[in-house]
């Protein structure tokens, strides 16, 4: 029987330094865009300046015309679809160079091909593309109207998906005397992981194999994919993702460059890369988070909510992209409104329209930071209403320890957690009652102080029960790990998922420590490889740690049994008599090392036991935790901020996060984690927006006029941990990714608001630009705007 | 994201850059620091068809105090203002200024000639060094010649310089000890370009500027009057007032953000 | 083509380069320095933050025919650099990277905070950090790193 490490701090919930750190220090990491090989040759493509249009001709400049290739010059390349079974889904091709039609700006309409990336550069400057323009659909509201110009032919309207739950608002009535009204708005925005995209492809002859490499956190799907879209059998290709600097979401999907990288490095044989520079991913990349609201509270003078009734629109951009559709943020908006919080009537309509910018992707927290948003602030503004602190409401609305596992009213299965209590911890913690004692006078340079929370409650690692509920074509089922004991007794251990940040390499060696007591050190994780790995459905809805970190525990102990059985033998005692503990078999006659088992397993089978498992020292298992309803992270963040009511800039002065994800792995990891998602939660909620003028021109294309959160825009964040395990999670992990991003713009919207109640202004969309303050600041005083 | 091709002069002389520049077939164009050229060619919103650069150029990155009037040359960087380069309390004042131009890395290259010639109306010297007074100096085809900044700057990315000519260095007022001044730059960000500025310098006579605007910066002869007339402050209701009759195009909010800046900067100069 | 000689990392090398070749696509596909990293090519990220002449520049913005004749330190050239040397170490105990796409830049941004500014606090360190972005850590490693190491070098 495997227990694994003993208690020397190297196991789940110690803060062990990361494995990962060394190469990256010292700048030896290997990146995709690192990769360089002889002949090979770089790309460039040519995209719409235009939102919506017809592509009348395309001219090749002369001497080139075997350079330019368009969507006619690449037989074989399929548009890409991701199907959805949800009903009254409306699904459209997505070329991966447009065909026809542009839809949106930024769009790739032809790629150029040179030896070097400038020179592709000068040749897609050359091109000359001949649109006759058609009136775009910019605004999501606009898209929904019936008089909007259809974007994809055949619609009869812009609406990809609608959904609609209705409840009795009547049985609340009686008791529901207070309606809280508010309509918001959260921006486009686009992910910006420092590496953008990037794929170099070649195809190797012996094996028969397009083999590329990208910058994805889903190889395994990359694959799927290019052999669906190109023709090919899976096993004629090969994906492997090496360091990826960041992904969010943005790397889960296929990309259209991909594809046509990977057809011309397979038609010019010759190796293709293809880096994608920051102005293309701010134009062509600006596709997350945009959302409307309209949302009605119901409660009583007291503070309970008893109703919650909203209007969401989601804007998918111009397509669908694959595998995860277009569909799936409407649909996660619709079942996560609700939060932690009871409510006796729920009614939710959703509509998912299409309008001509770039395709909306998951990022972070999918759906959840504009949910959240929605939700918190109306609960903040019920509590101005009844004239009661909004952390007393959230606390008595929310779903009890008690009462756990906990079937929501959006039909979230609540697994384990005290979300009140993270509530009051945050309270306590950014010290509400001295924040409130300053407030009655004015800061010292007239600032207005405000403080402000947001809580949430995050689905993560859900697997095919809730996959397939949602209709996507991908639907994860068992994961897998395979741990195979090298001769000199190390460790390899294989995953599908993909690390790209989270420090994977790091806390899945925690994870065979636990178990095998080996030395991280000593373990060398494999990820992102599918020509190494086990297919996985990869990293994204936070479920990297939950999913391969079980099915690495599961492998690690079938290792443990047979290992112990060749130990067994080698100590000349009883199976029973012997465990694996601190890298070692051991029994009360001595003690075997792995190295010594790894010997004898390769290379002197004679000393191997009759009974020895025939499957040797290498073992695959699948983990799915049961249920697969998801383990539910939560959290409350509360945030003080200082409102400079006369430009309208907004300050967070101090930032504290209460959350608990289960048991933690890696408490350093888990916290790194979280500073990271709240602050890309700030860039939401202060800076970042990809805005668009009435023709559908990008107005945020440059780093000078998109703006990022830097150091001077993080607080100092103070941070702790609730740890309520999950009852269906090996281990009792909860995955946590995400989790930073979501309540962030809830909480400081919250805090601005709260600063502004003397002035009775609120602000309700995102990001809270100085403009935005001053807007709502001049519109309560009765001023121009 | 690179550059578009081009030519490429390493000057050794400024008679070299200059000759280069008199016989210009195309758009040529000089190259300071390259801080915010760079960029704009890597973006290809700059396509010069030749660049002359004039890192190799000796006599361009002095700081002369001796005279009634202190000289910096166009190449001085803005990391050497930052770090003290310039005395006095013009020094003191630019100082302060060089310290919030985008990043230290960006400051180490970028120089004052550039950003001035340059000319982006969202940059910090135009706005500053208006408020100073004092001249730029130009080396043409027939030799030098000044103009006061007054003037220099006539619209966004455009000055009085011509295409054949260099801006070598500025010649500013040194102002008295302990003479007022102050500086206020509405961003986001630290770094970023400004969303509105106000530069207010009390020398022999007040200067306010009014900068960060959509052209180029302009002095508000109100707020110099007020001040001239003793007073040591500017609500930003007045501002609003002195700054709306110049109409450089500002819709409410940028009014109220400009109204602030010199507001601010009035208040930081007395402080 | 220009021809250009530069000392990289202490090594002196001379090349033809064609004058719109970037300073970091020179060190990354000409010398396969890849350390140094594009985030956005247009001076803002940081990522491609090299030493010229001992102190930190964009080798993005900076063409490569302007290096001529100057000393440049990528991130592969510090490694018996007391200052770096204390910066790694910090980096790895502050968690201070992730992804580690924006490190090499964030480093040589950092050490030039801890050898000209010996007296920067937690607020300096955040504004001279202001021009290196960080997409994963919300730079609270970072900013922990950079104080801890200022703090030693302080004695």
């Amino acid at each position: 029987m495997a227990d694994g490490g003993t208690t020397d701090g190297r196991g789940i919930g110690a803060r062990v330094l990361r494995k990962e750190d060394s190469r990256h220090l010292a700048g030896r990491g290997n990146f995709t865009g690192d990769i360089k090989r002889p002949g090979q040759v770089e790309l460039a493509f040519v995209r719409s300046p235009v939102a919506h249009a017809l592509i009348k001709s395309v001219t090749k400049p002369a001497g080139f015309e075997k350079s330019v290739f368009t969507v006619a010059d690449m037989p074989g390349m399929l548009p890409m679809r991701a199907p959805s079974k949800l009903p009254g889904y409306k699904g459209a091709d997505y070329p991966a160079l447009a065909d026809g039609k542009v839809r949106f700006v930024g769009e790739p309409v032809a790629v150029c091909v040179a030896a070097t990336r400038a020179e592709a550069e000068d040749i897609a400057q050359a091109v000359a593309v001949d649109y006759e323009e058609l009136l775009p659909v910019v605004d999501m509201l606009a898209a929904r109207e019936p008089d909007a110009p259809v974007i994809h032919d055949g619609w009869d309207d812009n609406i990809v998906l609608e959904t609609f739950t209705d409840d009795d608002f009547s049985k609340i009535a009686d008791r529901a005397t207070v309606v809280v009204k508010r309509e918001y708005r959260m921006a486009r925005q686009a992910m910006n992981p420092m590496e953008g995209k990037a794929v170099f492809v070649e195809w190797d002859d012996r094996v028969d194999q397009l083999m590329m490499w990208t910058s994805t956190q889903v190889p395994h799907l990359i694959r799927t994919g290019l052999a669906q879209f190109l023709g090919l059998e899976q096993r004629q290709v090969r994906v492997i993702a090496p360091d990826v600097g960041g992904g969010f979401g943005y790397k889960v999907v296929l990309q259209p460059e991909e594809l046509c990288a990977a057809w011309l490095a397979r038609h010019l044989r010759a190796p293709v890369r293809w880096i994608e520079d920051r102005r293309e991913h701010l134009v062509s990349g600006a596709n997350c988070r945009e959302h409307h609201y309209h949302v009605t509270l119901h409660a009583t003078p007291e503070g309970d909510i008893l109703g919650l009734d909203c209007d969401v629109t989601v804007d998918a951009g111009a397509y669908s992209a694959y595998p995860f559709t277009n569909g799936l943020e409407g649909a996660m908006a619709h079942g996560n409104l609700p939060g932690p919080y009871k409510l006796d009537v729920y009614r939710c309509r959703t509509r998912t329209v299409s309008t001509n910018k770039p395709p909306l992707l998951p990022y972070r927290g999918v759906a959840r930071p504009g949910v959240c948003y929605a939700m918190e602030m109306t609960i903040d503004a019920l509590a101005r209403e009844i004239g009661v602190e909004a952390h007393e409401i959230r606390a008595r609305n929310m779903v009890e320890e008690s009462e756990m596992p906990f079937m929501s009213i959006a039909k979230k299965h609540f697994d384990s957690g005290n979300y009140a209590k993270s509530v009051q911890m945050a309270v306590d913690m950014i010290g509400l009652d001295e924040l409130r004692a300053r407030q009655a006078a004015p800061m010292e340079d007239g600032r207005l102080l405000g403080v402000g929370m947001g809580s949430y409650v995050e689905q993560t690692a859900h697997g095919t029960s809730v996959f397939s509920s949602w209709g996507v074509a991908m639907v994860p089922g068992y994961e897998q790990a395979t741990v195979r004991l090298t001769p000199d007794g190390g460790l390899e251990l294989r995953i599908g998922v993909q690390s790209h940040g989270q420090g994977m390499e790091t806390s899945m060696a925690q994870v065979a420590y636990e178990v095998l007591g080996i030395d991280p050190d000593n373990v060398t994780v494999t990820h992102g490889d599918t020509g190494l790995t086990p297919y996985s459905t990869g990293t994204y809805a936070s479920r990297s740690m939950v999913m391969a970190g079980g099915a690495t525990s599961r492998a690690c102990k079938v290792l443990a049994e047979r290992m112990e059985i060749i130990g067994a033998h080698l100590l000349q005692c009883e199976r029973a008599e012997v465990s694996v503990r601190g890298g070692k078999v051991i029994s009360g006659k001595g003690e075997v090392s792995f190295a010594e088992i790894g010997r004898v397993w390769y290379l002197n089978p004679d000393e191997l036991p009759e009974d020895v498992d025939q499957g040797g020292v290498e073992v695959t298992m699948g983990y799915r935790p049961e249920p697969d309803s998801g383990a539910f992270t939560y959290a409350t963040h509360a945030c003080a901020v200082a409102v400079d009511a006369d430009t309208g800039k907004v300050e967070v002065l101090d930032y504290v996060i209460v959350e608990d994800c289960g048991t933690m792995v890696n408490p350093m990891i888990v916290e790194g984690q979280t500073f990271g998602g709240a602050t890309q939660g700030i860039g939401t909620a202060l800076l970042e927006e990809s805005g668009y003028d009435a023709a559908g021109n990008p107005l945020n294309s440059t780093f000078a006029d998109y703006t990022m959160p830097g150091a001077t825009n993080a607080p100092h964040y103070r941070i702790d941990h609730i740890e309520s395990p999950s009852p269906f999670t090996e281990y009792g992990i909860k995955g946590m990714g995400e989790g930073g991003t979501i309540p962030t713009p809830a909480a400081i919207g919250n805090a601005i608001n709260d600063a502004l109640k003397s002035i009775g202004a609120e602000v309700s969309e995102t990001p809270f630009t100085p403009r935005r303050v001053r807007a709502a600041i001049a519109a309560a005083k009765g001023e121009a705007a | 994201m690179k550059s578009a091709k081009f030519d490429y002069d390493r000057a050794g002389t400024l008679g070299d850059a200059l000759a280069t520049l008199g016989n210009a077939d195309g758009e040529f164009r000089v190259l300071g620091g390259g801080q915010s050229l760079g960029p704009m060619m890597n973006l290809r919103l700059a396509q010069p068809d030749r660049l002359i650069d004039l890192s190799k150029v000796a006599g361009l990155d002095g700081i002369d105090a001796a005279g009634a009037t202190l000289r910096i040359g166009a190449r001085v960087t803005h990391a050497r203002i930052e770090d003290g380069g310039v005395p006095g309390e013009t020094g003191a004042y630019m100082k302060f200024v060089a310290t919030g131009i985008s990043y230290r890395s960006v400051r180490n290259r970028g120089t004052i000639g550039g950003s001035l010639a340059h000319a982006d109306p969202a940059a910090d010297w135009p706005s500053a060094l208006l408020a100073l007074g004092g001249e730029v100096v130009i080396a043409g085809q027939d030799g030098e010649r000044k103009m006061p900044f007054d003037g220099f700057q006539i619209g966004p990315f455009a000055t009085g310089l011509g295409y054949d000519e260099i801006l070598v260095a500025v010649e500013l007022p040194q102002l008295a000890d302990g003479a007022k001044w102050g500086y206020y730059k509405v961003n986001r960000k630290p770094g970023e370009f400004a969303d509105a500025i106000g530069a207010v310098v009390m020398g022999d006579a007040p200067r306010a500027v009014c900068g960060a605007t959509g052209s180029a910066p302009f002095r508000v002869d109100a707020i110099e009057q007020k001040l001239a007339g003793g007073s040591t402050e500017l609500s930003i209701a007045e501002a609003r007032d002195m700054i709306s009759g110049h109409d450089p195009g500002f819709d409410d909010y940028e009014l109220q953000i400009h109204a602030v800046a010199l507001s601010r900067a009035v208040g930081r100069a007395f402080a | 083509m220009s021809e250009i000689t530069v000392t990289i990392n202490g090594e002196t090398v001379t090349g033809n380069v064609e004058p719109r070749l970037s300073l970091a696509d020179f060190v990354r596909d000409h010398r396969r320095l890849t350390g140094t990293h594009l985030g956005c090519e247009h001076g803002v990220c940081g990522a491609c933050t090299v030493l010229m002449n001992g102190e930190p520049v964009r080798s993005c913005i900076t063409f490569a025919v302007v290096a001529d004749g100057t000393e440049i330190t990528t991130i592969e050239g510090f490694d018996e650099d007391e200052p770096m040397t204390q910066l790694r170490k910090a980096f790895h105990e502050n968690h201070a990277l992730q992804c580690g796409y924006c490190t090499p830049g964030m480093l040589v941004a950092a050490r030039d905070i801890v050898t000209r500014l010996p007296d920067a606090d937690e607020a300096r360190v955040r504004l001279e950090l202001a021009g290196n972005l960080c997409r994963c850590t919300g730079y609270v490693g970072i900013v922990n790193a950079v104080l801890q190491v200022l703090e030693e070098r302080r004695g």
